[in-house]
């Protein structure tokens, strides 16, 4: 049954999920190119989108991968140093580990869904800029086969046990590739924030655009006014490591280089990724029980106080005492607030569930399930932030850290998931239910077996470590941290497959496979 | 009445000339100095002061272009015109520009680190596709029919594309082919002139003599001949040229004409 002739579709909820009345892509009426030519010159931003996501979910599996190693290195099995041969190649992984889940895997991915969905969802049949979509996707991709290549070549954000000459070379190129993907990132935030603003069908105010539409737009807002930033840390480590001498902050032979950066992958930067998440939650949602919300407006404010509290500029410990920034008010009432939207959105999805269906099979629907998964996982990334800024707790500078760092990347998987079920048509066609329910049951346990285990980490470690090479505490915690691992490539592997099962003609091909869940 | 390209740009200009302003009195400049451009009196940091003016001046132009143009809008343009159906905005065709722009982004970064030609070459790409890309995104828009959009762009770009890519093909042909004929040896490099010019000539019978199939043997052959050649110039050219012995030319004691003692190998 397809979406649009199903019992959700003929709900208002439908028009949030499809967008009605959509026009047709221009671009496939005047000669989109086809076959191998079709990556490297569409004028489709859908198409754009869709790069995006298959290249955003293979490189999540590599980086899956990498996580998968580096848990193993925090156990008794194999030591660090042999698993990654000494302790710049375990700096260098950890490292890439983070950058890559950032740069490479979440943000390209809600981008791509961004500009695969969007467009059809405010009525424009293509997204503003198609061309600059597609050199958005093109510099990304340049900047990470630069950022990967480059580390595997010795580079990345800096070094524990000096460097040779070439390895600093490599490190340039780590930075300069850094920063060709965050202008891919911001090129592509540019297109999806003007097609919101600009090719909305006539009469559609911004207060009626969906809840997803929305959650991009300020996305791309909080992008704009963010990661410009890091461009200019990057700017300036790159002079600092080019100049004759390294002066202070670029010496190559410290981790000062990712020190600069690190507050990208920690909160309230961190945030920036999960806004689109609240987008799809609300969206899925509502689509999974034939609903919409009362109070739209309500949505629109919730995701847009979201958007503030993820700005994240500002947060940066480097040139600064620790303690005068992570003791100040503002950074500990953005951490606490982030818990509000959050909370916000939950009530909100509560609504929807009272308002709409409450079949069995409705609540069990794949959407309704993505979008349970992606909450709880986001809340509780917000919840540990929250703790980590209360000072009596001793968590700022510990692994629960990377608690909300975990809770907020795989929400964001799992939201992409939900996504994929959300929106067939637009995307790659119906993934298999249970392909899509496989894959949200691993990432959200992996998810949240990382979650406990950095958690807990941080509460029992004597010595707050952020690079420790093994969680503190307990053996048991970093079992528990490869199994999460473990389970977070799988489900990674299974949504990949379900997007490959997706892609053959025969299940696209037929109308009946158009929908995602049997009524 | 007023175009929104052109309330952008001479926003801008207004906003250079401020800057102007303020610059030039900061830095040293007299009363009148930088109102009147320098007439009377000093204008302070003359190269600060005269990039901002420049600025100032190039935006009030730009601004001035589209508001004649009516920011090149078409419909716009059929209001202005009084005409009866609206020219609406042409989806925009497809372009293989905006891949070449992140190459050349990505080029000069890792030339930026490696070597300055790779650097060089990242920006002349960059160039170049901006160039492109700013002639398609006219042309797009240029009239409401895309066959005729097609038309102008290739009217504008073709009589300098043209020559470009021949003077470039020509020169990668000449570069390719001596790298070749100075790898091998003497003897060979003969031969494989020969051969070459003898596939040459024998194609070239074949395009006229048969026009059909000759156009299908060049749209085959041609992109593997290129290739070959590309790559068997890049492999000579890592490889070296072969040993050269060079002539040892002195001049003949009593009638002072050179005289040459050793052939080149």
């Amino acid at each position: 049954m397809t979406l649009t002739d199903s019992p959700v579709a003929e709900s208002e909820a439908a028009a949030d999920a499809v967008g009605a009345a959509a026009p047709a892509s221009p671009a496939e009426t005047i000669g989109a190119p086809r076959g191998l030519a079709q990556p490297f010159m569409t004028n489709d931003a859908a198409q754009v989108g869709r790069l995006f996501v298959i290249s955003s979910l293979l490189l999540g599996l590599g980086t899956a991968a990498i996580g998968v190693l580096l848990s193993l290195g925090r156990t008794d099995a194999v030591a660090p140093d042999d698993l990654f041969g000494g302790l710049n190649a375990y700096f260098r992984m950890w490292t890439l580990y983070r950058v890559s889940f950032l740069l490479l895997v979440v943000m390209p991915l809600l981008l791509g869904l961004a500009m695969a969905v969007m467009p059809a969802q405010v009525g424009a049949g293509n997204a503003a800029f198609p061309r600059a979509a597609l050199a958005s996707f093109w510099s990304w991709k340049i900047g990470a086969v630069i950022v990967v290549a480059s580390v595997l070549a010795g580079g990345g954000w800096g070094a524990l046990d000096g460097v040779t000459g070439n390895e600093s070379d490599a490190m340039a190129l780590t930075l300069l590739g850094t920063g060709i993907m965050i202008v891919g990132l911001l090129l592509g935030a540019i297109v999806v924030a003007t097609t919101v603003i600009s090719l909305r069908r006539t009469g559609m105010s911004l207060l009626d655009v969906p809840p997803f539409s929305w959650s991009v737009l300020v996305t791309a807002v909080v992008w704009l006014l963010s990661l410009p930033v890091a461009i200019a840390n990057i700017v300036v480590i790159y002079a600092d490591l080019r100049g004759r001498p390294a002066i202070a902050f670029g010496r190559p032979e410290s981790p000062d280089i990712w020190l600069q950066l690190d507050w990208l992958v920690e909160q309230p930067a961190v945030y920036a990724m999960a806004v689109p998440v609240l987008g799809i939650i609300f969206t899925a949602a509502g689509a999974a029980v034939g609903a919409r919300s009362s109070r739209p407006e309500a949505m629109l404010i919730v995701v847009g106080l979201f958007g503030l509290l993820a700005m994240g500029g500002w947060s940066q410990d480097y040139f600064t005492a620790p303690q005068d920034l992570r003791d100040g008010l503002v950074y500990v009432a953005f951490g606490l607030a982030a818990v509000v939207p959050v909370v916000a959105t939950a009530g909100g999805v509560g609504e929807l569930a009272m308002r709409g269906s409450k079949t069995l099979d409705r609540l069990l629907d794949t959407r309704m399930l993505g979008a349970g998964a992606a909450l709880k996982l986001l809340g509780a990334a917000a919840l540990v932030g929250a703790l980590r800024v209360i000072e009596p707790l001793d968590l700022l500078e510990t692994s629960a850290t990377w608690a909300v760092f975990h809770g907020v990347v795989v929400a964001g998987l799992v939201a992409a998931v939900a996504a994929l079920a959300t929106w067939p048509q637009l995307l790659f066609g119906p993934i298999q239910p249970r392909l899509a329910r496989g894959a949200i049951v691993l990432l959200f346990g992996g998810g949240g077996l990382l979650v406990l285990a950095d958690l807990a980490s941080g509460f029992i470690a004597d010595d707050p470590d952020l690079m420790a090479l093994a969680l503190d505490g307990s053996a048991a915690l970093n079992v528990v941290a490869l199994i999460g691992s473990l389970l977070v490539a799988a489900g990674l592997s299974v949504a990949l497959f379900g997007v490959a099962s997706a892609l053959k003609p025969s299940a696209a091909d037929t109308p009946e496979a158009a929908g995602s869940e049997p009524a | 009445m007023f175009t929104t390209g052109f309330k952008f740009f001479f926003g801008l200009s207004a906003a250079f000339c401020a800057a102007a302003l303020v610059y030039g009195y900061t830095t040293g400049g007299s009363h009148v100095g930088p109102v009147s451009l320098g007439w009377k009196g000093g204008v302070g940091d003359h190269i600060g002061y005269g990039v901002l003016v420049g600025l100032a001046v190039a935006c009030l132009t730009v601004s001035l272009v589209l508001v004649s143009f009516r920011d090149a809008d078409a419909s716009a343009q059929a209001r202005l015109q009084n005409l009866a159906e609206v020219l609406t905005d042409q989806p925009v065709r497809a372009s293989f520009w905006p891949v070449v722009a992140a190459f050349g982004v990505g080029a000069a970064a890792v030339g930026l680190v490696l070597h300055p030609m790779v650097f060089v070459l990242g920006l002349a790409l960059l160039f170049l596709s901006l160039v492109e890309w700013t002639m398609d995104a006219w042309s797009d828009r240029a009239t409401g029919d895309a066959e005729i959009n097609r038309e102008l762009r290739n009217r504008i770009m073709a009589p300098i594309e043209i020559p470009v890519v021949g003077t470039l093909g020509v020169a990668v042909i000449v570069l390719a082919a001596s790298r070749i004929l100075l790898n091998v040896s003497k003897l060979e490099a003969v031969w494989v002139a020969g051969v070459a010019s003898g596939l040459i000539l024998i194609g070239a019978w074949v395009y006229t003599s048969r026009p059909g199939l000759g156009r299908r043997l060049v749209r085959i052959l041609g992109p593997v001949a290129a290739l070959l050649l590309l790559v068997g110039g890049v492999l000579a050219a890592v490889a070296g040229e072969r040993d050269f012995v060079h002539h040892e030319v002195d001049t003949h004691e009593e009638t002072g004409e050179p005289a040459v003692h050793e052939e080149s190998g």
